[in-house]
């Protein structure tokens, strides 16, 4: 049209298809380079991981340790690194050598895009024995086959009762089943003279801290997929019976009264936590709780004992969620020999795995580590190791869009204790339709 | 072109007969207006003052009702900085902030005396494009943007937030080409009679006359730049080395959820150079405002 | 769309004189252009890089599943079904934007063309109650989101407090009530509604004051006066506040975010930012959060340009109808 503005048009679009190519022309696909014949670590270690605080000091006396013992490499360490952090460093090509996460979660996505590379050609060439790993563990350190994580410690989650406020009410035991939990809670709970709640019994919202249907659901037995790989909420009947039971608590409270009692929670990892305060008698609770009281200082009478199961299942009784932490080698990482000396450090070595267990009190995952004479273990610890050996103890399964499927339960979960959910049969074949339809779009 | 200082117009009392039987009427409406502003002015004042107050306080009073400090705690400030690398924070946002500033006046400068005080063809096609382009939410060109940023190995720093401004601010463009529009064509055409070339036209006499809407531009930038969450968020958030003080306001709290006189210290902390700012600049900024949406 | 003349001299006679040599008169069109160029040279690229580009490959992503870890996979039409068909986050996120649109724009209009004739009637001291005003509109977002977290939280915030002593029953969730967190935000929007006012101020500044005295003269009450005075007047300033308001409403993002984050109260141990986002019950999910979480926290970067496009038509449509209504707006002042 004009003589100005063909050669302009002209230049933008020259500028446009130059760079559109040289962007999305870098989509390289490379496989990852082999490990070299024979293990030769040094160099600098980037190494993330999400502690803080008492927590990322004890991980770094272990890291120490293994400078120690490995001279000639250096450990950069990184603390309060989530996931969310970890997934875009490494989608932007600047992820750590080493990644520590704080829950299975990631396992499936990381291992299926390569986010983690593999580790079995490490494994394979160092010859680390896979048996010495408790078997759940080993199970939800790989995906579909594809080892990209190893285990650092486990979690497990337990009932923490405050004794004192237990024996005021002329209790002696914790409860068993989850009637008794509900009886318990409802006589455990002193309100204030406007109503509100001053000190709640049990708290039965599934946002409160550690509640979660991921949490719950090895105490009713709740499967979350079918073998067909299709969501189980609407098909296995547990998760009605577990909702149905939560909501009777619920109700008893009103649903208000927990919002304002929420509201005013403390801190989850300070001394500010409701059940360091004594405003909750009974606490879900995972074992790291242990070292968190004894570091706080808090000034109350407790006990562990495992999460009341179903009526109908008292065989469940004993068990509990486990998960774990986990790590891996970051897709592109600058010094992976390295890093895979942390991580089999950090992994298999018995005395690295007893130190961090007693530093932060979290639950050993090798055979080995379990039966070492160095495990600081207390009654209320032995609730949680005993827990993590019982059989009816259970994981959440790792799927490629990662924890997504318990996010779309947990939102429509917050509706539910509110109670504008309408039907519950309804409402679970709804988010197991999303669930499904989610998984399909995260890919095969 | 407007201005905004006051006084204000008001219409004109009406004079002779009718007085006498105003007077009570307008001194009703007198304390009536005067009445509701000061209450309103109180309403948007409170939580300043709570903010303030409260920034004073120790934790545990900060969660009762009590509203006036029983310690006055000024030290909390201190431990702000103590809690969190707040200086650090104020660096990067200041470096954010001060570079994207000059950086869009380098480049925003020449494109709106292009789009304001010379003829060619493409202009108004150019001029839309430029609004087109303040008007688009940034969240539809996230994703091609980060991933070029991610390409370029630049993300986790705050380059992708501060180079694009060498390329020109949509916004900045806008504004200044309004203000440009204004300025008689007569200063213009005595210069290029005077036998300057158009370079010097524009430095030497149409910008030093467009100086209210430069500073305007590049306070707004500066204040566009020190409030921006989402970018910073975007790019920096996985390296808290990076971030700045709007992204470290809203993670303070993560650490020490239930402090909130310390929370409220620190946020009066990052609001404090943003309102002493304002003051030592308001005409221009006023000015700024009103060139936006007010047509000169 | 108007035409510009060819700059200074006629065009060269070519018909006429054939003998004349335009030679000077091409080099000065072509300094002239050149100089152009240079001046629109970093607009230019920077609207190619970060503008054109952008947008064809946000829309070319949206046909694609992609978490930048692998090249980016067609799938046609997937995500914007699963959107619409699958995705009760997307359509709630929608519910929401849509809410924050229709109700926070004109009410934050309306109180601040209410406070702007306020500050305009009182003579003496005018100045400082605009600066009063105006000083939260100042305020960085995070910071002013913060500041409301603490004063409404339900448990220990001074204005639950302050209604308790006052013995106005029913305490209030705020941000934590589902029904009552889009209108704390609305709360929060129109205590810094300082930046709509300070131009509604302006323009009705410029109101020309015989009008409104022959108005008064003709028997005119206040409401007529407004209606048949004011209004017109000031309706080109109303426009934009509406349609910069409406933008502004569909990129909503710190607020809700910041709010969401504080009053969940959610230990981020571990999972990040996206774990938190949408609290209470997803009544915060603005679009762009949801945008924000799909692309940036699970990485489905194909999804979230899908969104990206239909965020992309929404504004297009009311920017279109900004140039339209304001056409004069916009060019008056250059044909003059």
């Amino acid at each position: 049209m004009t003589q100005l503005r063909i050669p302009r048009l002209a230049v933008g679009l020259a500028a446009l298809s130059i760079i559109t190519a040289a962007c999305t022309a870098t989509e390289s696909n490379s496989s990852e380079p082999l490990p070299a014949p024979t293990a030769t670590a040094s160099g600098t270690v980037t190494f993330w991981h999400f502690f803080t605080g008492r927590e990322a000091e004890a991980i770094k006396q272990v890291v120490n340790d293994f400078e120690a013992s490995h001279p000639g490499v250096t450990v950069k360490v990184s603390s309060g690194q989530d996931d969310e952090k970890m997934r875009q460093a490494i989608a932007a090509g600047k992820g750590p050598d080493v990644g520590l996460s704080y829950s299975t979660d990631i396992v499936g996505n990381f291992c299926s895009t390569g986010a983690w590379r593999d580790l079995q050609p490490y494994i394979d060439r160092d010859q680390v024995d896979l048996n010495q790993l408790v078997p759940v563990v080993r199970a939800y350190t790989e995906y579909q086959g594809v080892r990209c994580s190893m285990p650092v410690l486990a979690d497990t989650y337990g009932l923490y009762y405050n004794k004192k406020l237990l024996a005021d009410a002329g209790y002696t035991a914790p409860p068993k089943t989850t009637s008794e939990l509900t009886e318990m809670a409802k006589k455990l709970t002193r309100f204030k003279a406007n109503g509100d709640i001053d000190v709640i019994g049990f708290m039965p919202n599934l946002d409160y801290y550690e509640n979660s249907p991921a949490h719950w659901a090895p105490h009713w037995d709740a499967h979350w997929f079918n073998d067909d790989g299709k969501s189980a909420l609407a098909t296995d009947p547990a998760w009605q019976e577990m909702l149905t039971w939560q909501k009777q608590l619920v109700d008893f409270y009103t649903h208000q009264k927990l919002t304002k009692f929420s509201a005013g929670k403390g801190d989850e990892f300070s001394a500010a936590n409701d059940f360091e305060r004594g405003k909750v008698a009974m606490m879900l609770d995972g074992e790291w709780r242990i070292a968190f009281i004894t570091a706080d200082k808090a000034n109350i009478d407790y006990g562990t004992a495992p999460f009341p199961a179903a009526d109908d299942k008292s065989d469940l009784y004993g068990g509990g969620y486990v998960s774990g932490n986990i790590t891996g080698i970051s897709k592109g990482a600058k010094n992976p020999e390295a890093g895979w000396e942390l991580i089999k450090y950090l992994t298999t070595d018995t005395g690295a795995i007893v130190k961090l267990a007693n530093g932060i009190k979290n639950v050993p995952t090798t055979t080995e580590a379990l039966a070492s004479p160095d495990l600081e273990v207390d009654d209320n610890f032995r609730t949680f190791l005993d827990i993590f050996a019982h059989p009816g103890s259970a994981t959440s399964p790792s799927t490629k869009a990662g924890a997504e499927y318990q996010n779309l339960f947990g939102t429509w979960l917050v509706k539910w204790q509110t109670g504008r959910a309408g039907d519950l049969t309804a409402g679970l074949e709804g988010v197991a339709k999303q669930i499904d339809d989610s998984l399909a779009l995260a890919g095969p | 072109m407007t201005t905004v200082d006051l006084p204000v117009a008001v219409p004109a009392p009406v004079r002779g007969a009718r007085r006498q039987q105003r007077r009570p009427r307008r001194l009703l409406t007198f304390i009536a207006e005067h009445a509701i502003a000061i209450a309103v002015a109180l309403m948007f004042l409170a939580p300043f003052v709570f903010i303030a107050l409260t920034a004073v306080m120790t934790n545990t009073q900060a969660l009762t009702p009590d509203v006036w400090p029983n310690t006055w705690r000024f030290d909390n400030f201190v431990e702000v900085f103590r809690t969190a690398p707040m200086l650090r924070y104020l660096t990067n946002s200041l470096l954010y902030s001060v570079l994207a500033t000059g950086f869009m006046l380098l480049s925003s400068i020449p494109a709106a005396y292009a789009l304001a005080r010379l003829r060619w063809r493409g202009r108004n096609l150019a001029f839309m494009a430029v609004l087109v382009m303040m008007m688009l939410p940034p969240q539809v060109t996230v994703v091609p943007i980060y991933v070029l940023w991610a390409r370029w190995e630049l993300t986790g720093t705050l380059w992708p937030l501060i180079l694009p401004n060498l390329l020109g601010d949509a916004f900045s463009i806008f504004l200044i080409r309004q203000f440009l529009l204004t300025i008689p064509e007569e200063y213009a055409d005595a210069a290029r009679c005077d036998g300057c070339s158009e370079l010097r036209v524009m430095l030497q006499i149409i910008l030093p006359l467009a100086k209210p809407a430069i500073a305007a531009a590049a306070l707004f930038m500066f204040f566009l730049t020190w409030n921006d969450y989402f970018g910073p968020l975007l790019y920096t958030g996985e390296n808290a080395n990076n971030w700045t003080l709007a992204l470290g306001l809203a993670n303070f709290r993560d650490l020490h959820r239930v402090q909130w006189n310390l929370t409220m210290a620190a946020t009066l902390l990052v609001m404090a150079p943003v309102i002493v700012l304002f003051f030592f600049a308001q005409k221009a900024f006023v000015q700024g405002v009103t060139l936006t949406g007010v047509k000169g | 769309m108007t035409t510009i003349a060819p700059p200074a001299v006629s065009v060269p006679a070519a018909t006429r004189r054939p003998a004349r040599t335009p030679a000077p008169l091409r080099r000065k069109r072509r300094k002239h252009r050149l100089f152009v160029l240079a001046l629109m040279a970093p607009w230019l690229l920077g609207f190619c890089i970060f503008f054109v580009y952008p947008l064809m490959a946000t829309v070319w992503f949206s046909f694609t599943r992609y978490n930048l870890l692998s090249p980016p996979e067609f799938i046609g039409l997937r995500n914007y079904t699963f959107f619409f068909t699958s995705d009760p986050y997307g359509l709630q996120s929608v519910r929401n934007t849509l809410w924050l649109v229709i109700f926070v724009v004109p009410i934050r209009i309306l109180f601040a063309l209410l406070i702007a004739q306020l500050v305009i009637r009182i003579k003496r001291g005018g100045s400082v109650f605009r600066t009063i005003y105006y000083l939260p509109a100042l305020a960085p977002p995070v910071a002013a989101t913060l500041a409301f977290c603490y004063l409404f939280n339900p448990a220990t915030g001074p204005v639950n407090q302050a209604l308790a002593k006052l013995g106005i029953g029913g305490q209030p969730l705020w941000f934590s009530d589902p029904a009552l967190a889009k209108p704390t935000l609305l709360i929060l929007s129109v205590w810094g509604l300082g930046d709509v006012m300070v131009i509604l101020l302006a323009v009705l500044l410029q109101v020309p004051v015989e009008q409104y005295e022959a108005a008064q003269l003709d028997g005119a009450n206040v409401l007529q006066r407004f209606r048949y005075v004011t209004l017109p007047f000031i309706s080109p300033v109303l426009w934009f506040a509406a349609v910069t308001g409406v933008i502004q409403m569909l990129q909503f993002f710190t607020q809700a975010a910041v709010a969401s984050s504080v009053a969940s109260g959610v230990a981020p141990v571990g999972g990040g930012l996206g774990e938190r986002l949408g609290y209470p019950d997803n009544a915060m999910l603005t679009f762009p959060i949801w945008l924000y979480s799909k692309g940036f926290a699970s990485f489905q970067l194909g999804y979230a340009c899908a969104m990206a496009v239909m965020l992309f038509a929404v504004s297009l449509a009311f920017t279109v109808v900004l140039l339209r209504k304001s056409r004069v707006f916009v060019y008056g002042a250059e044909e003059a």
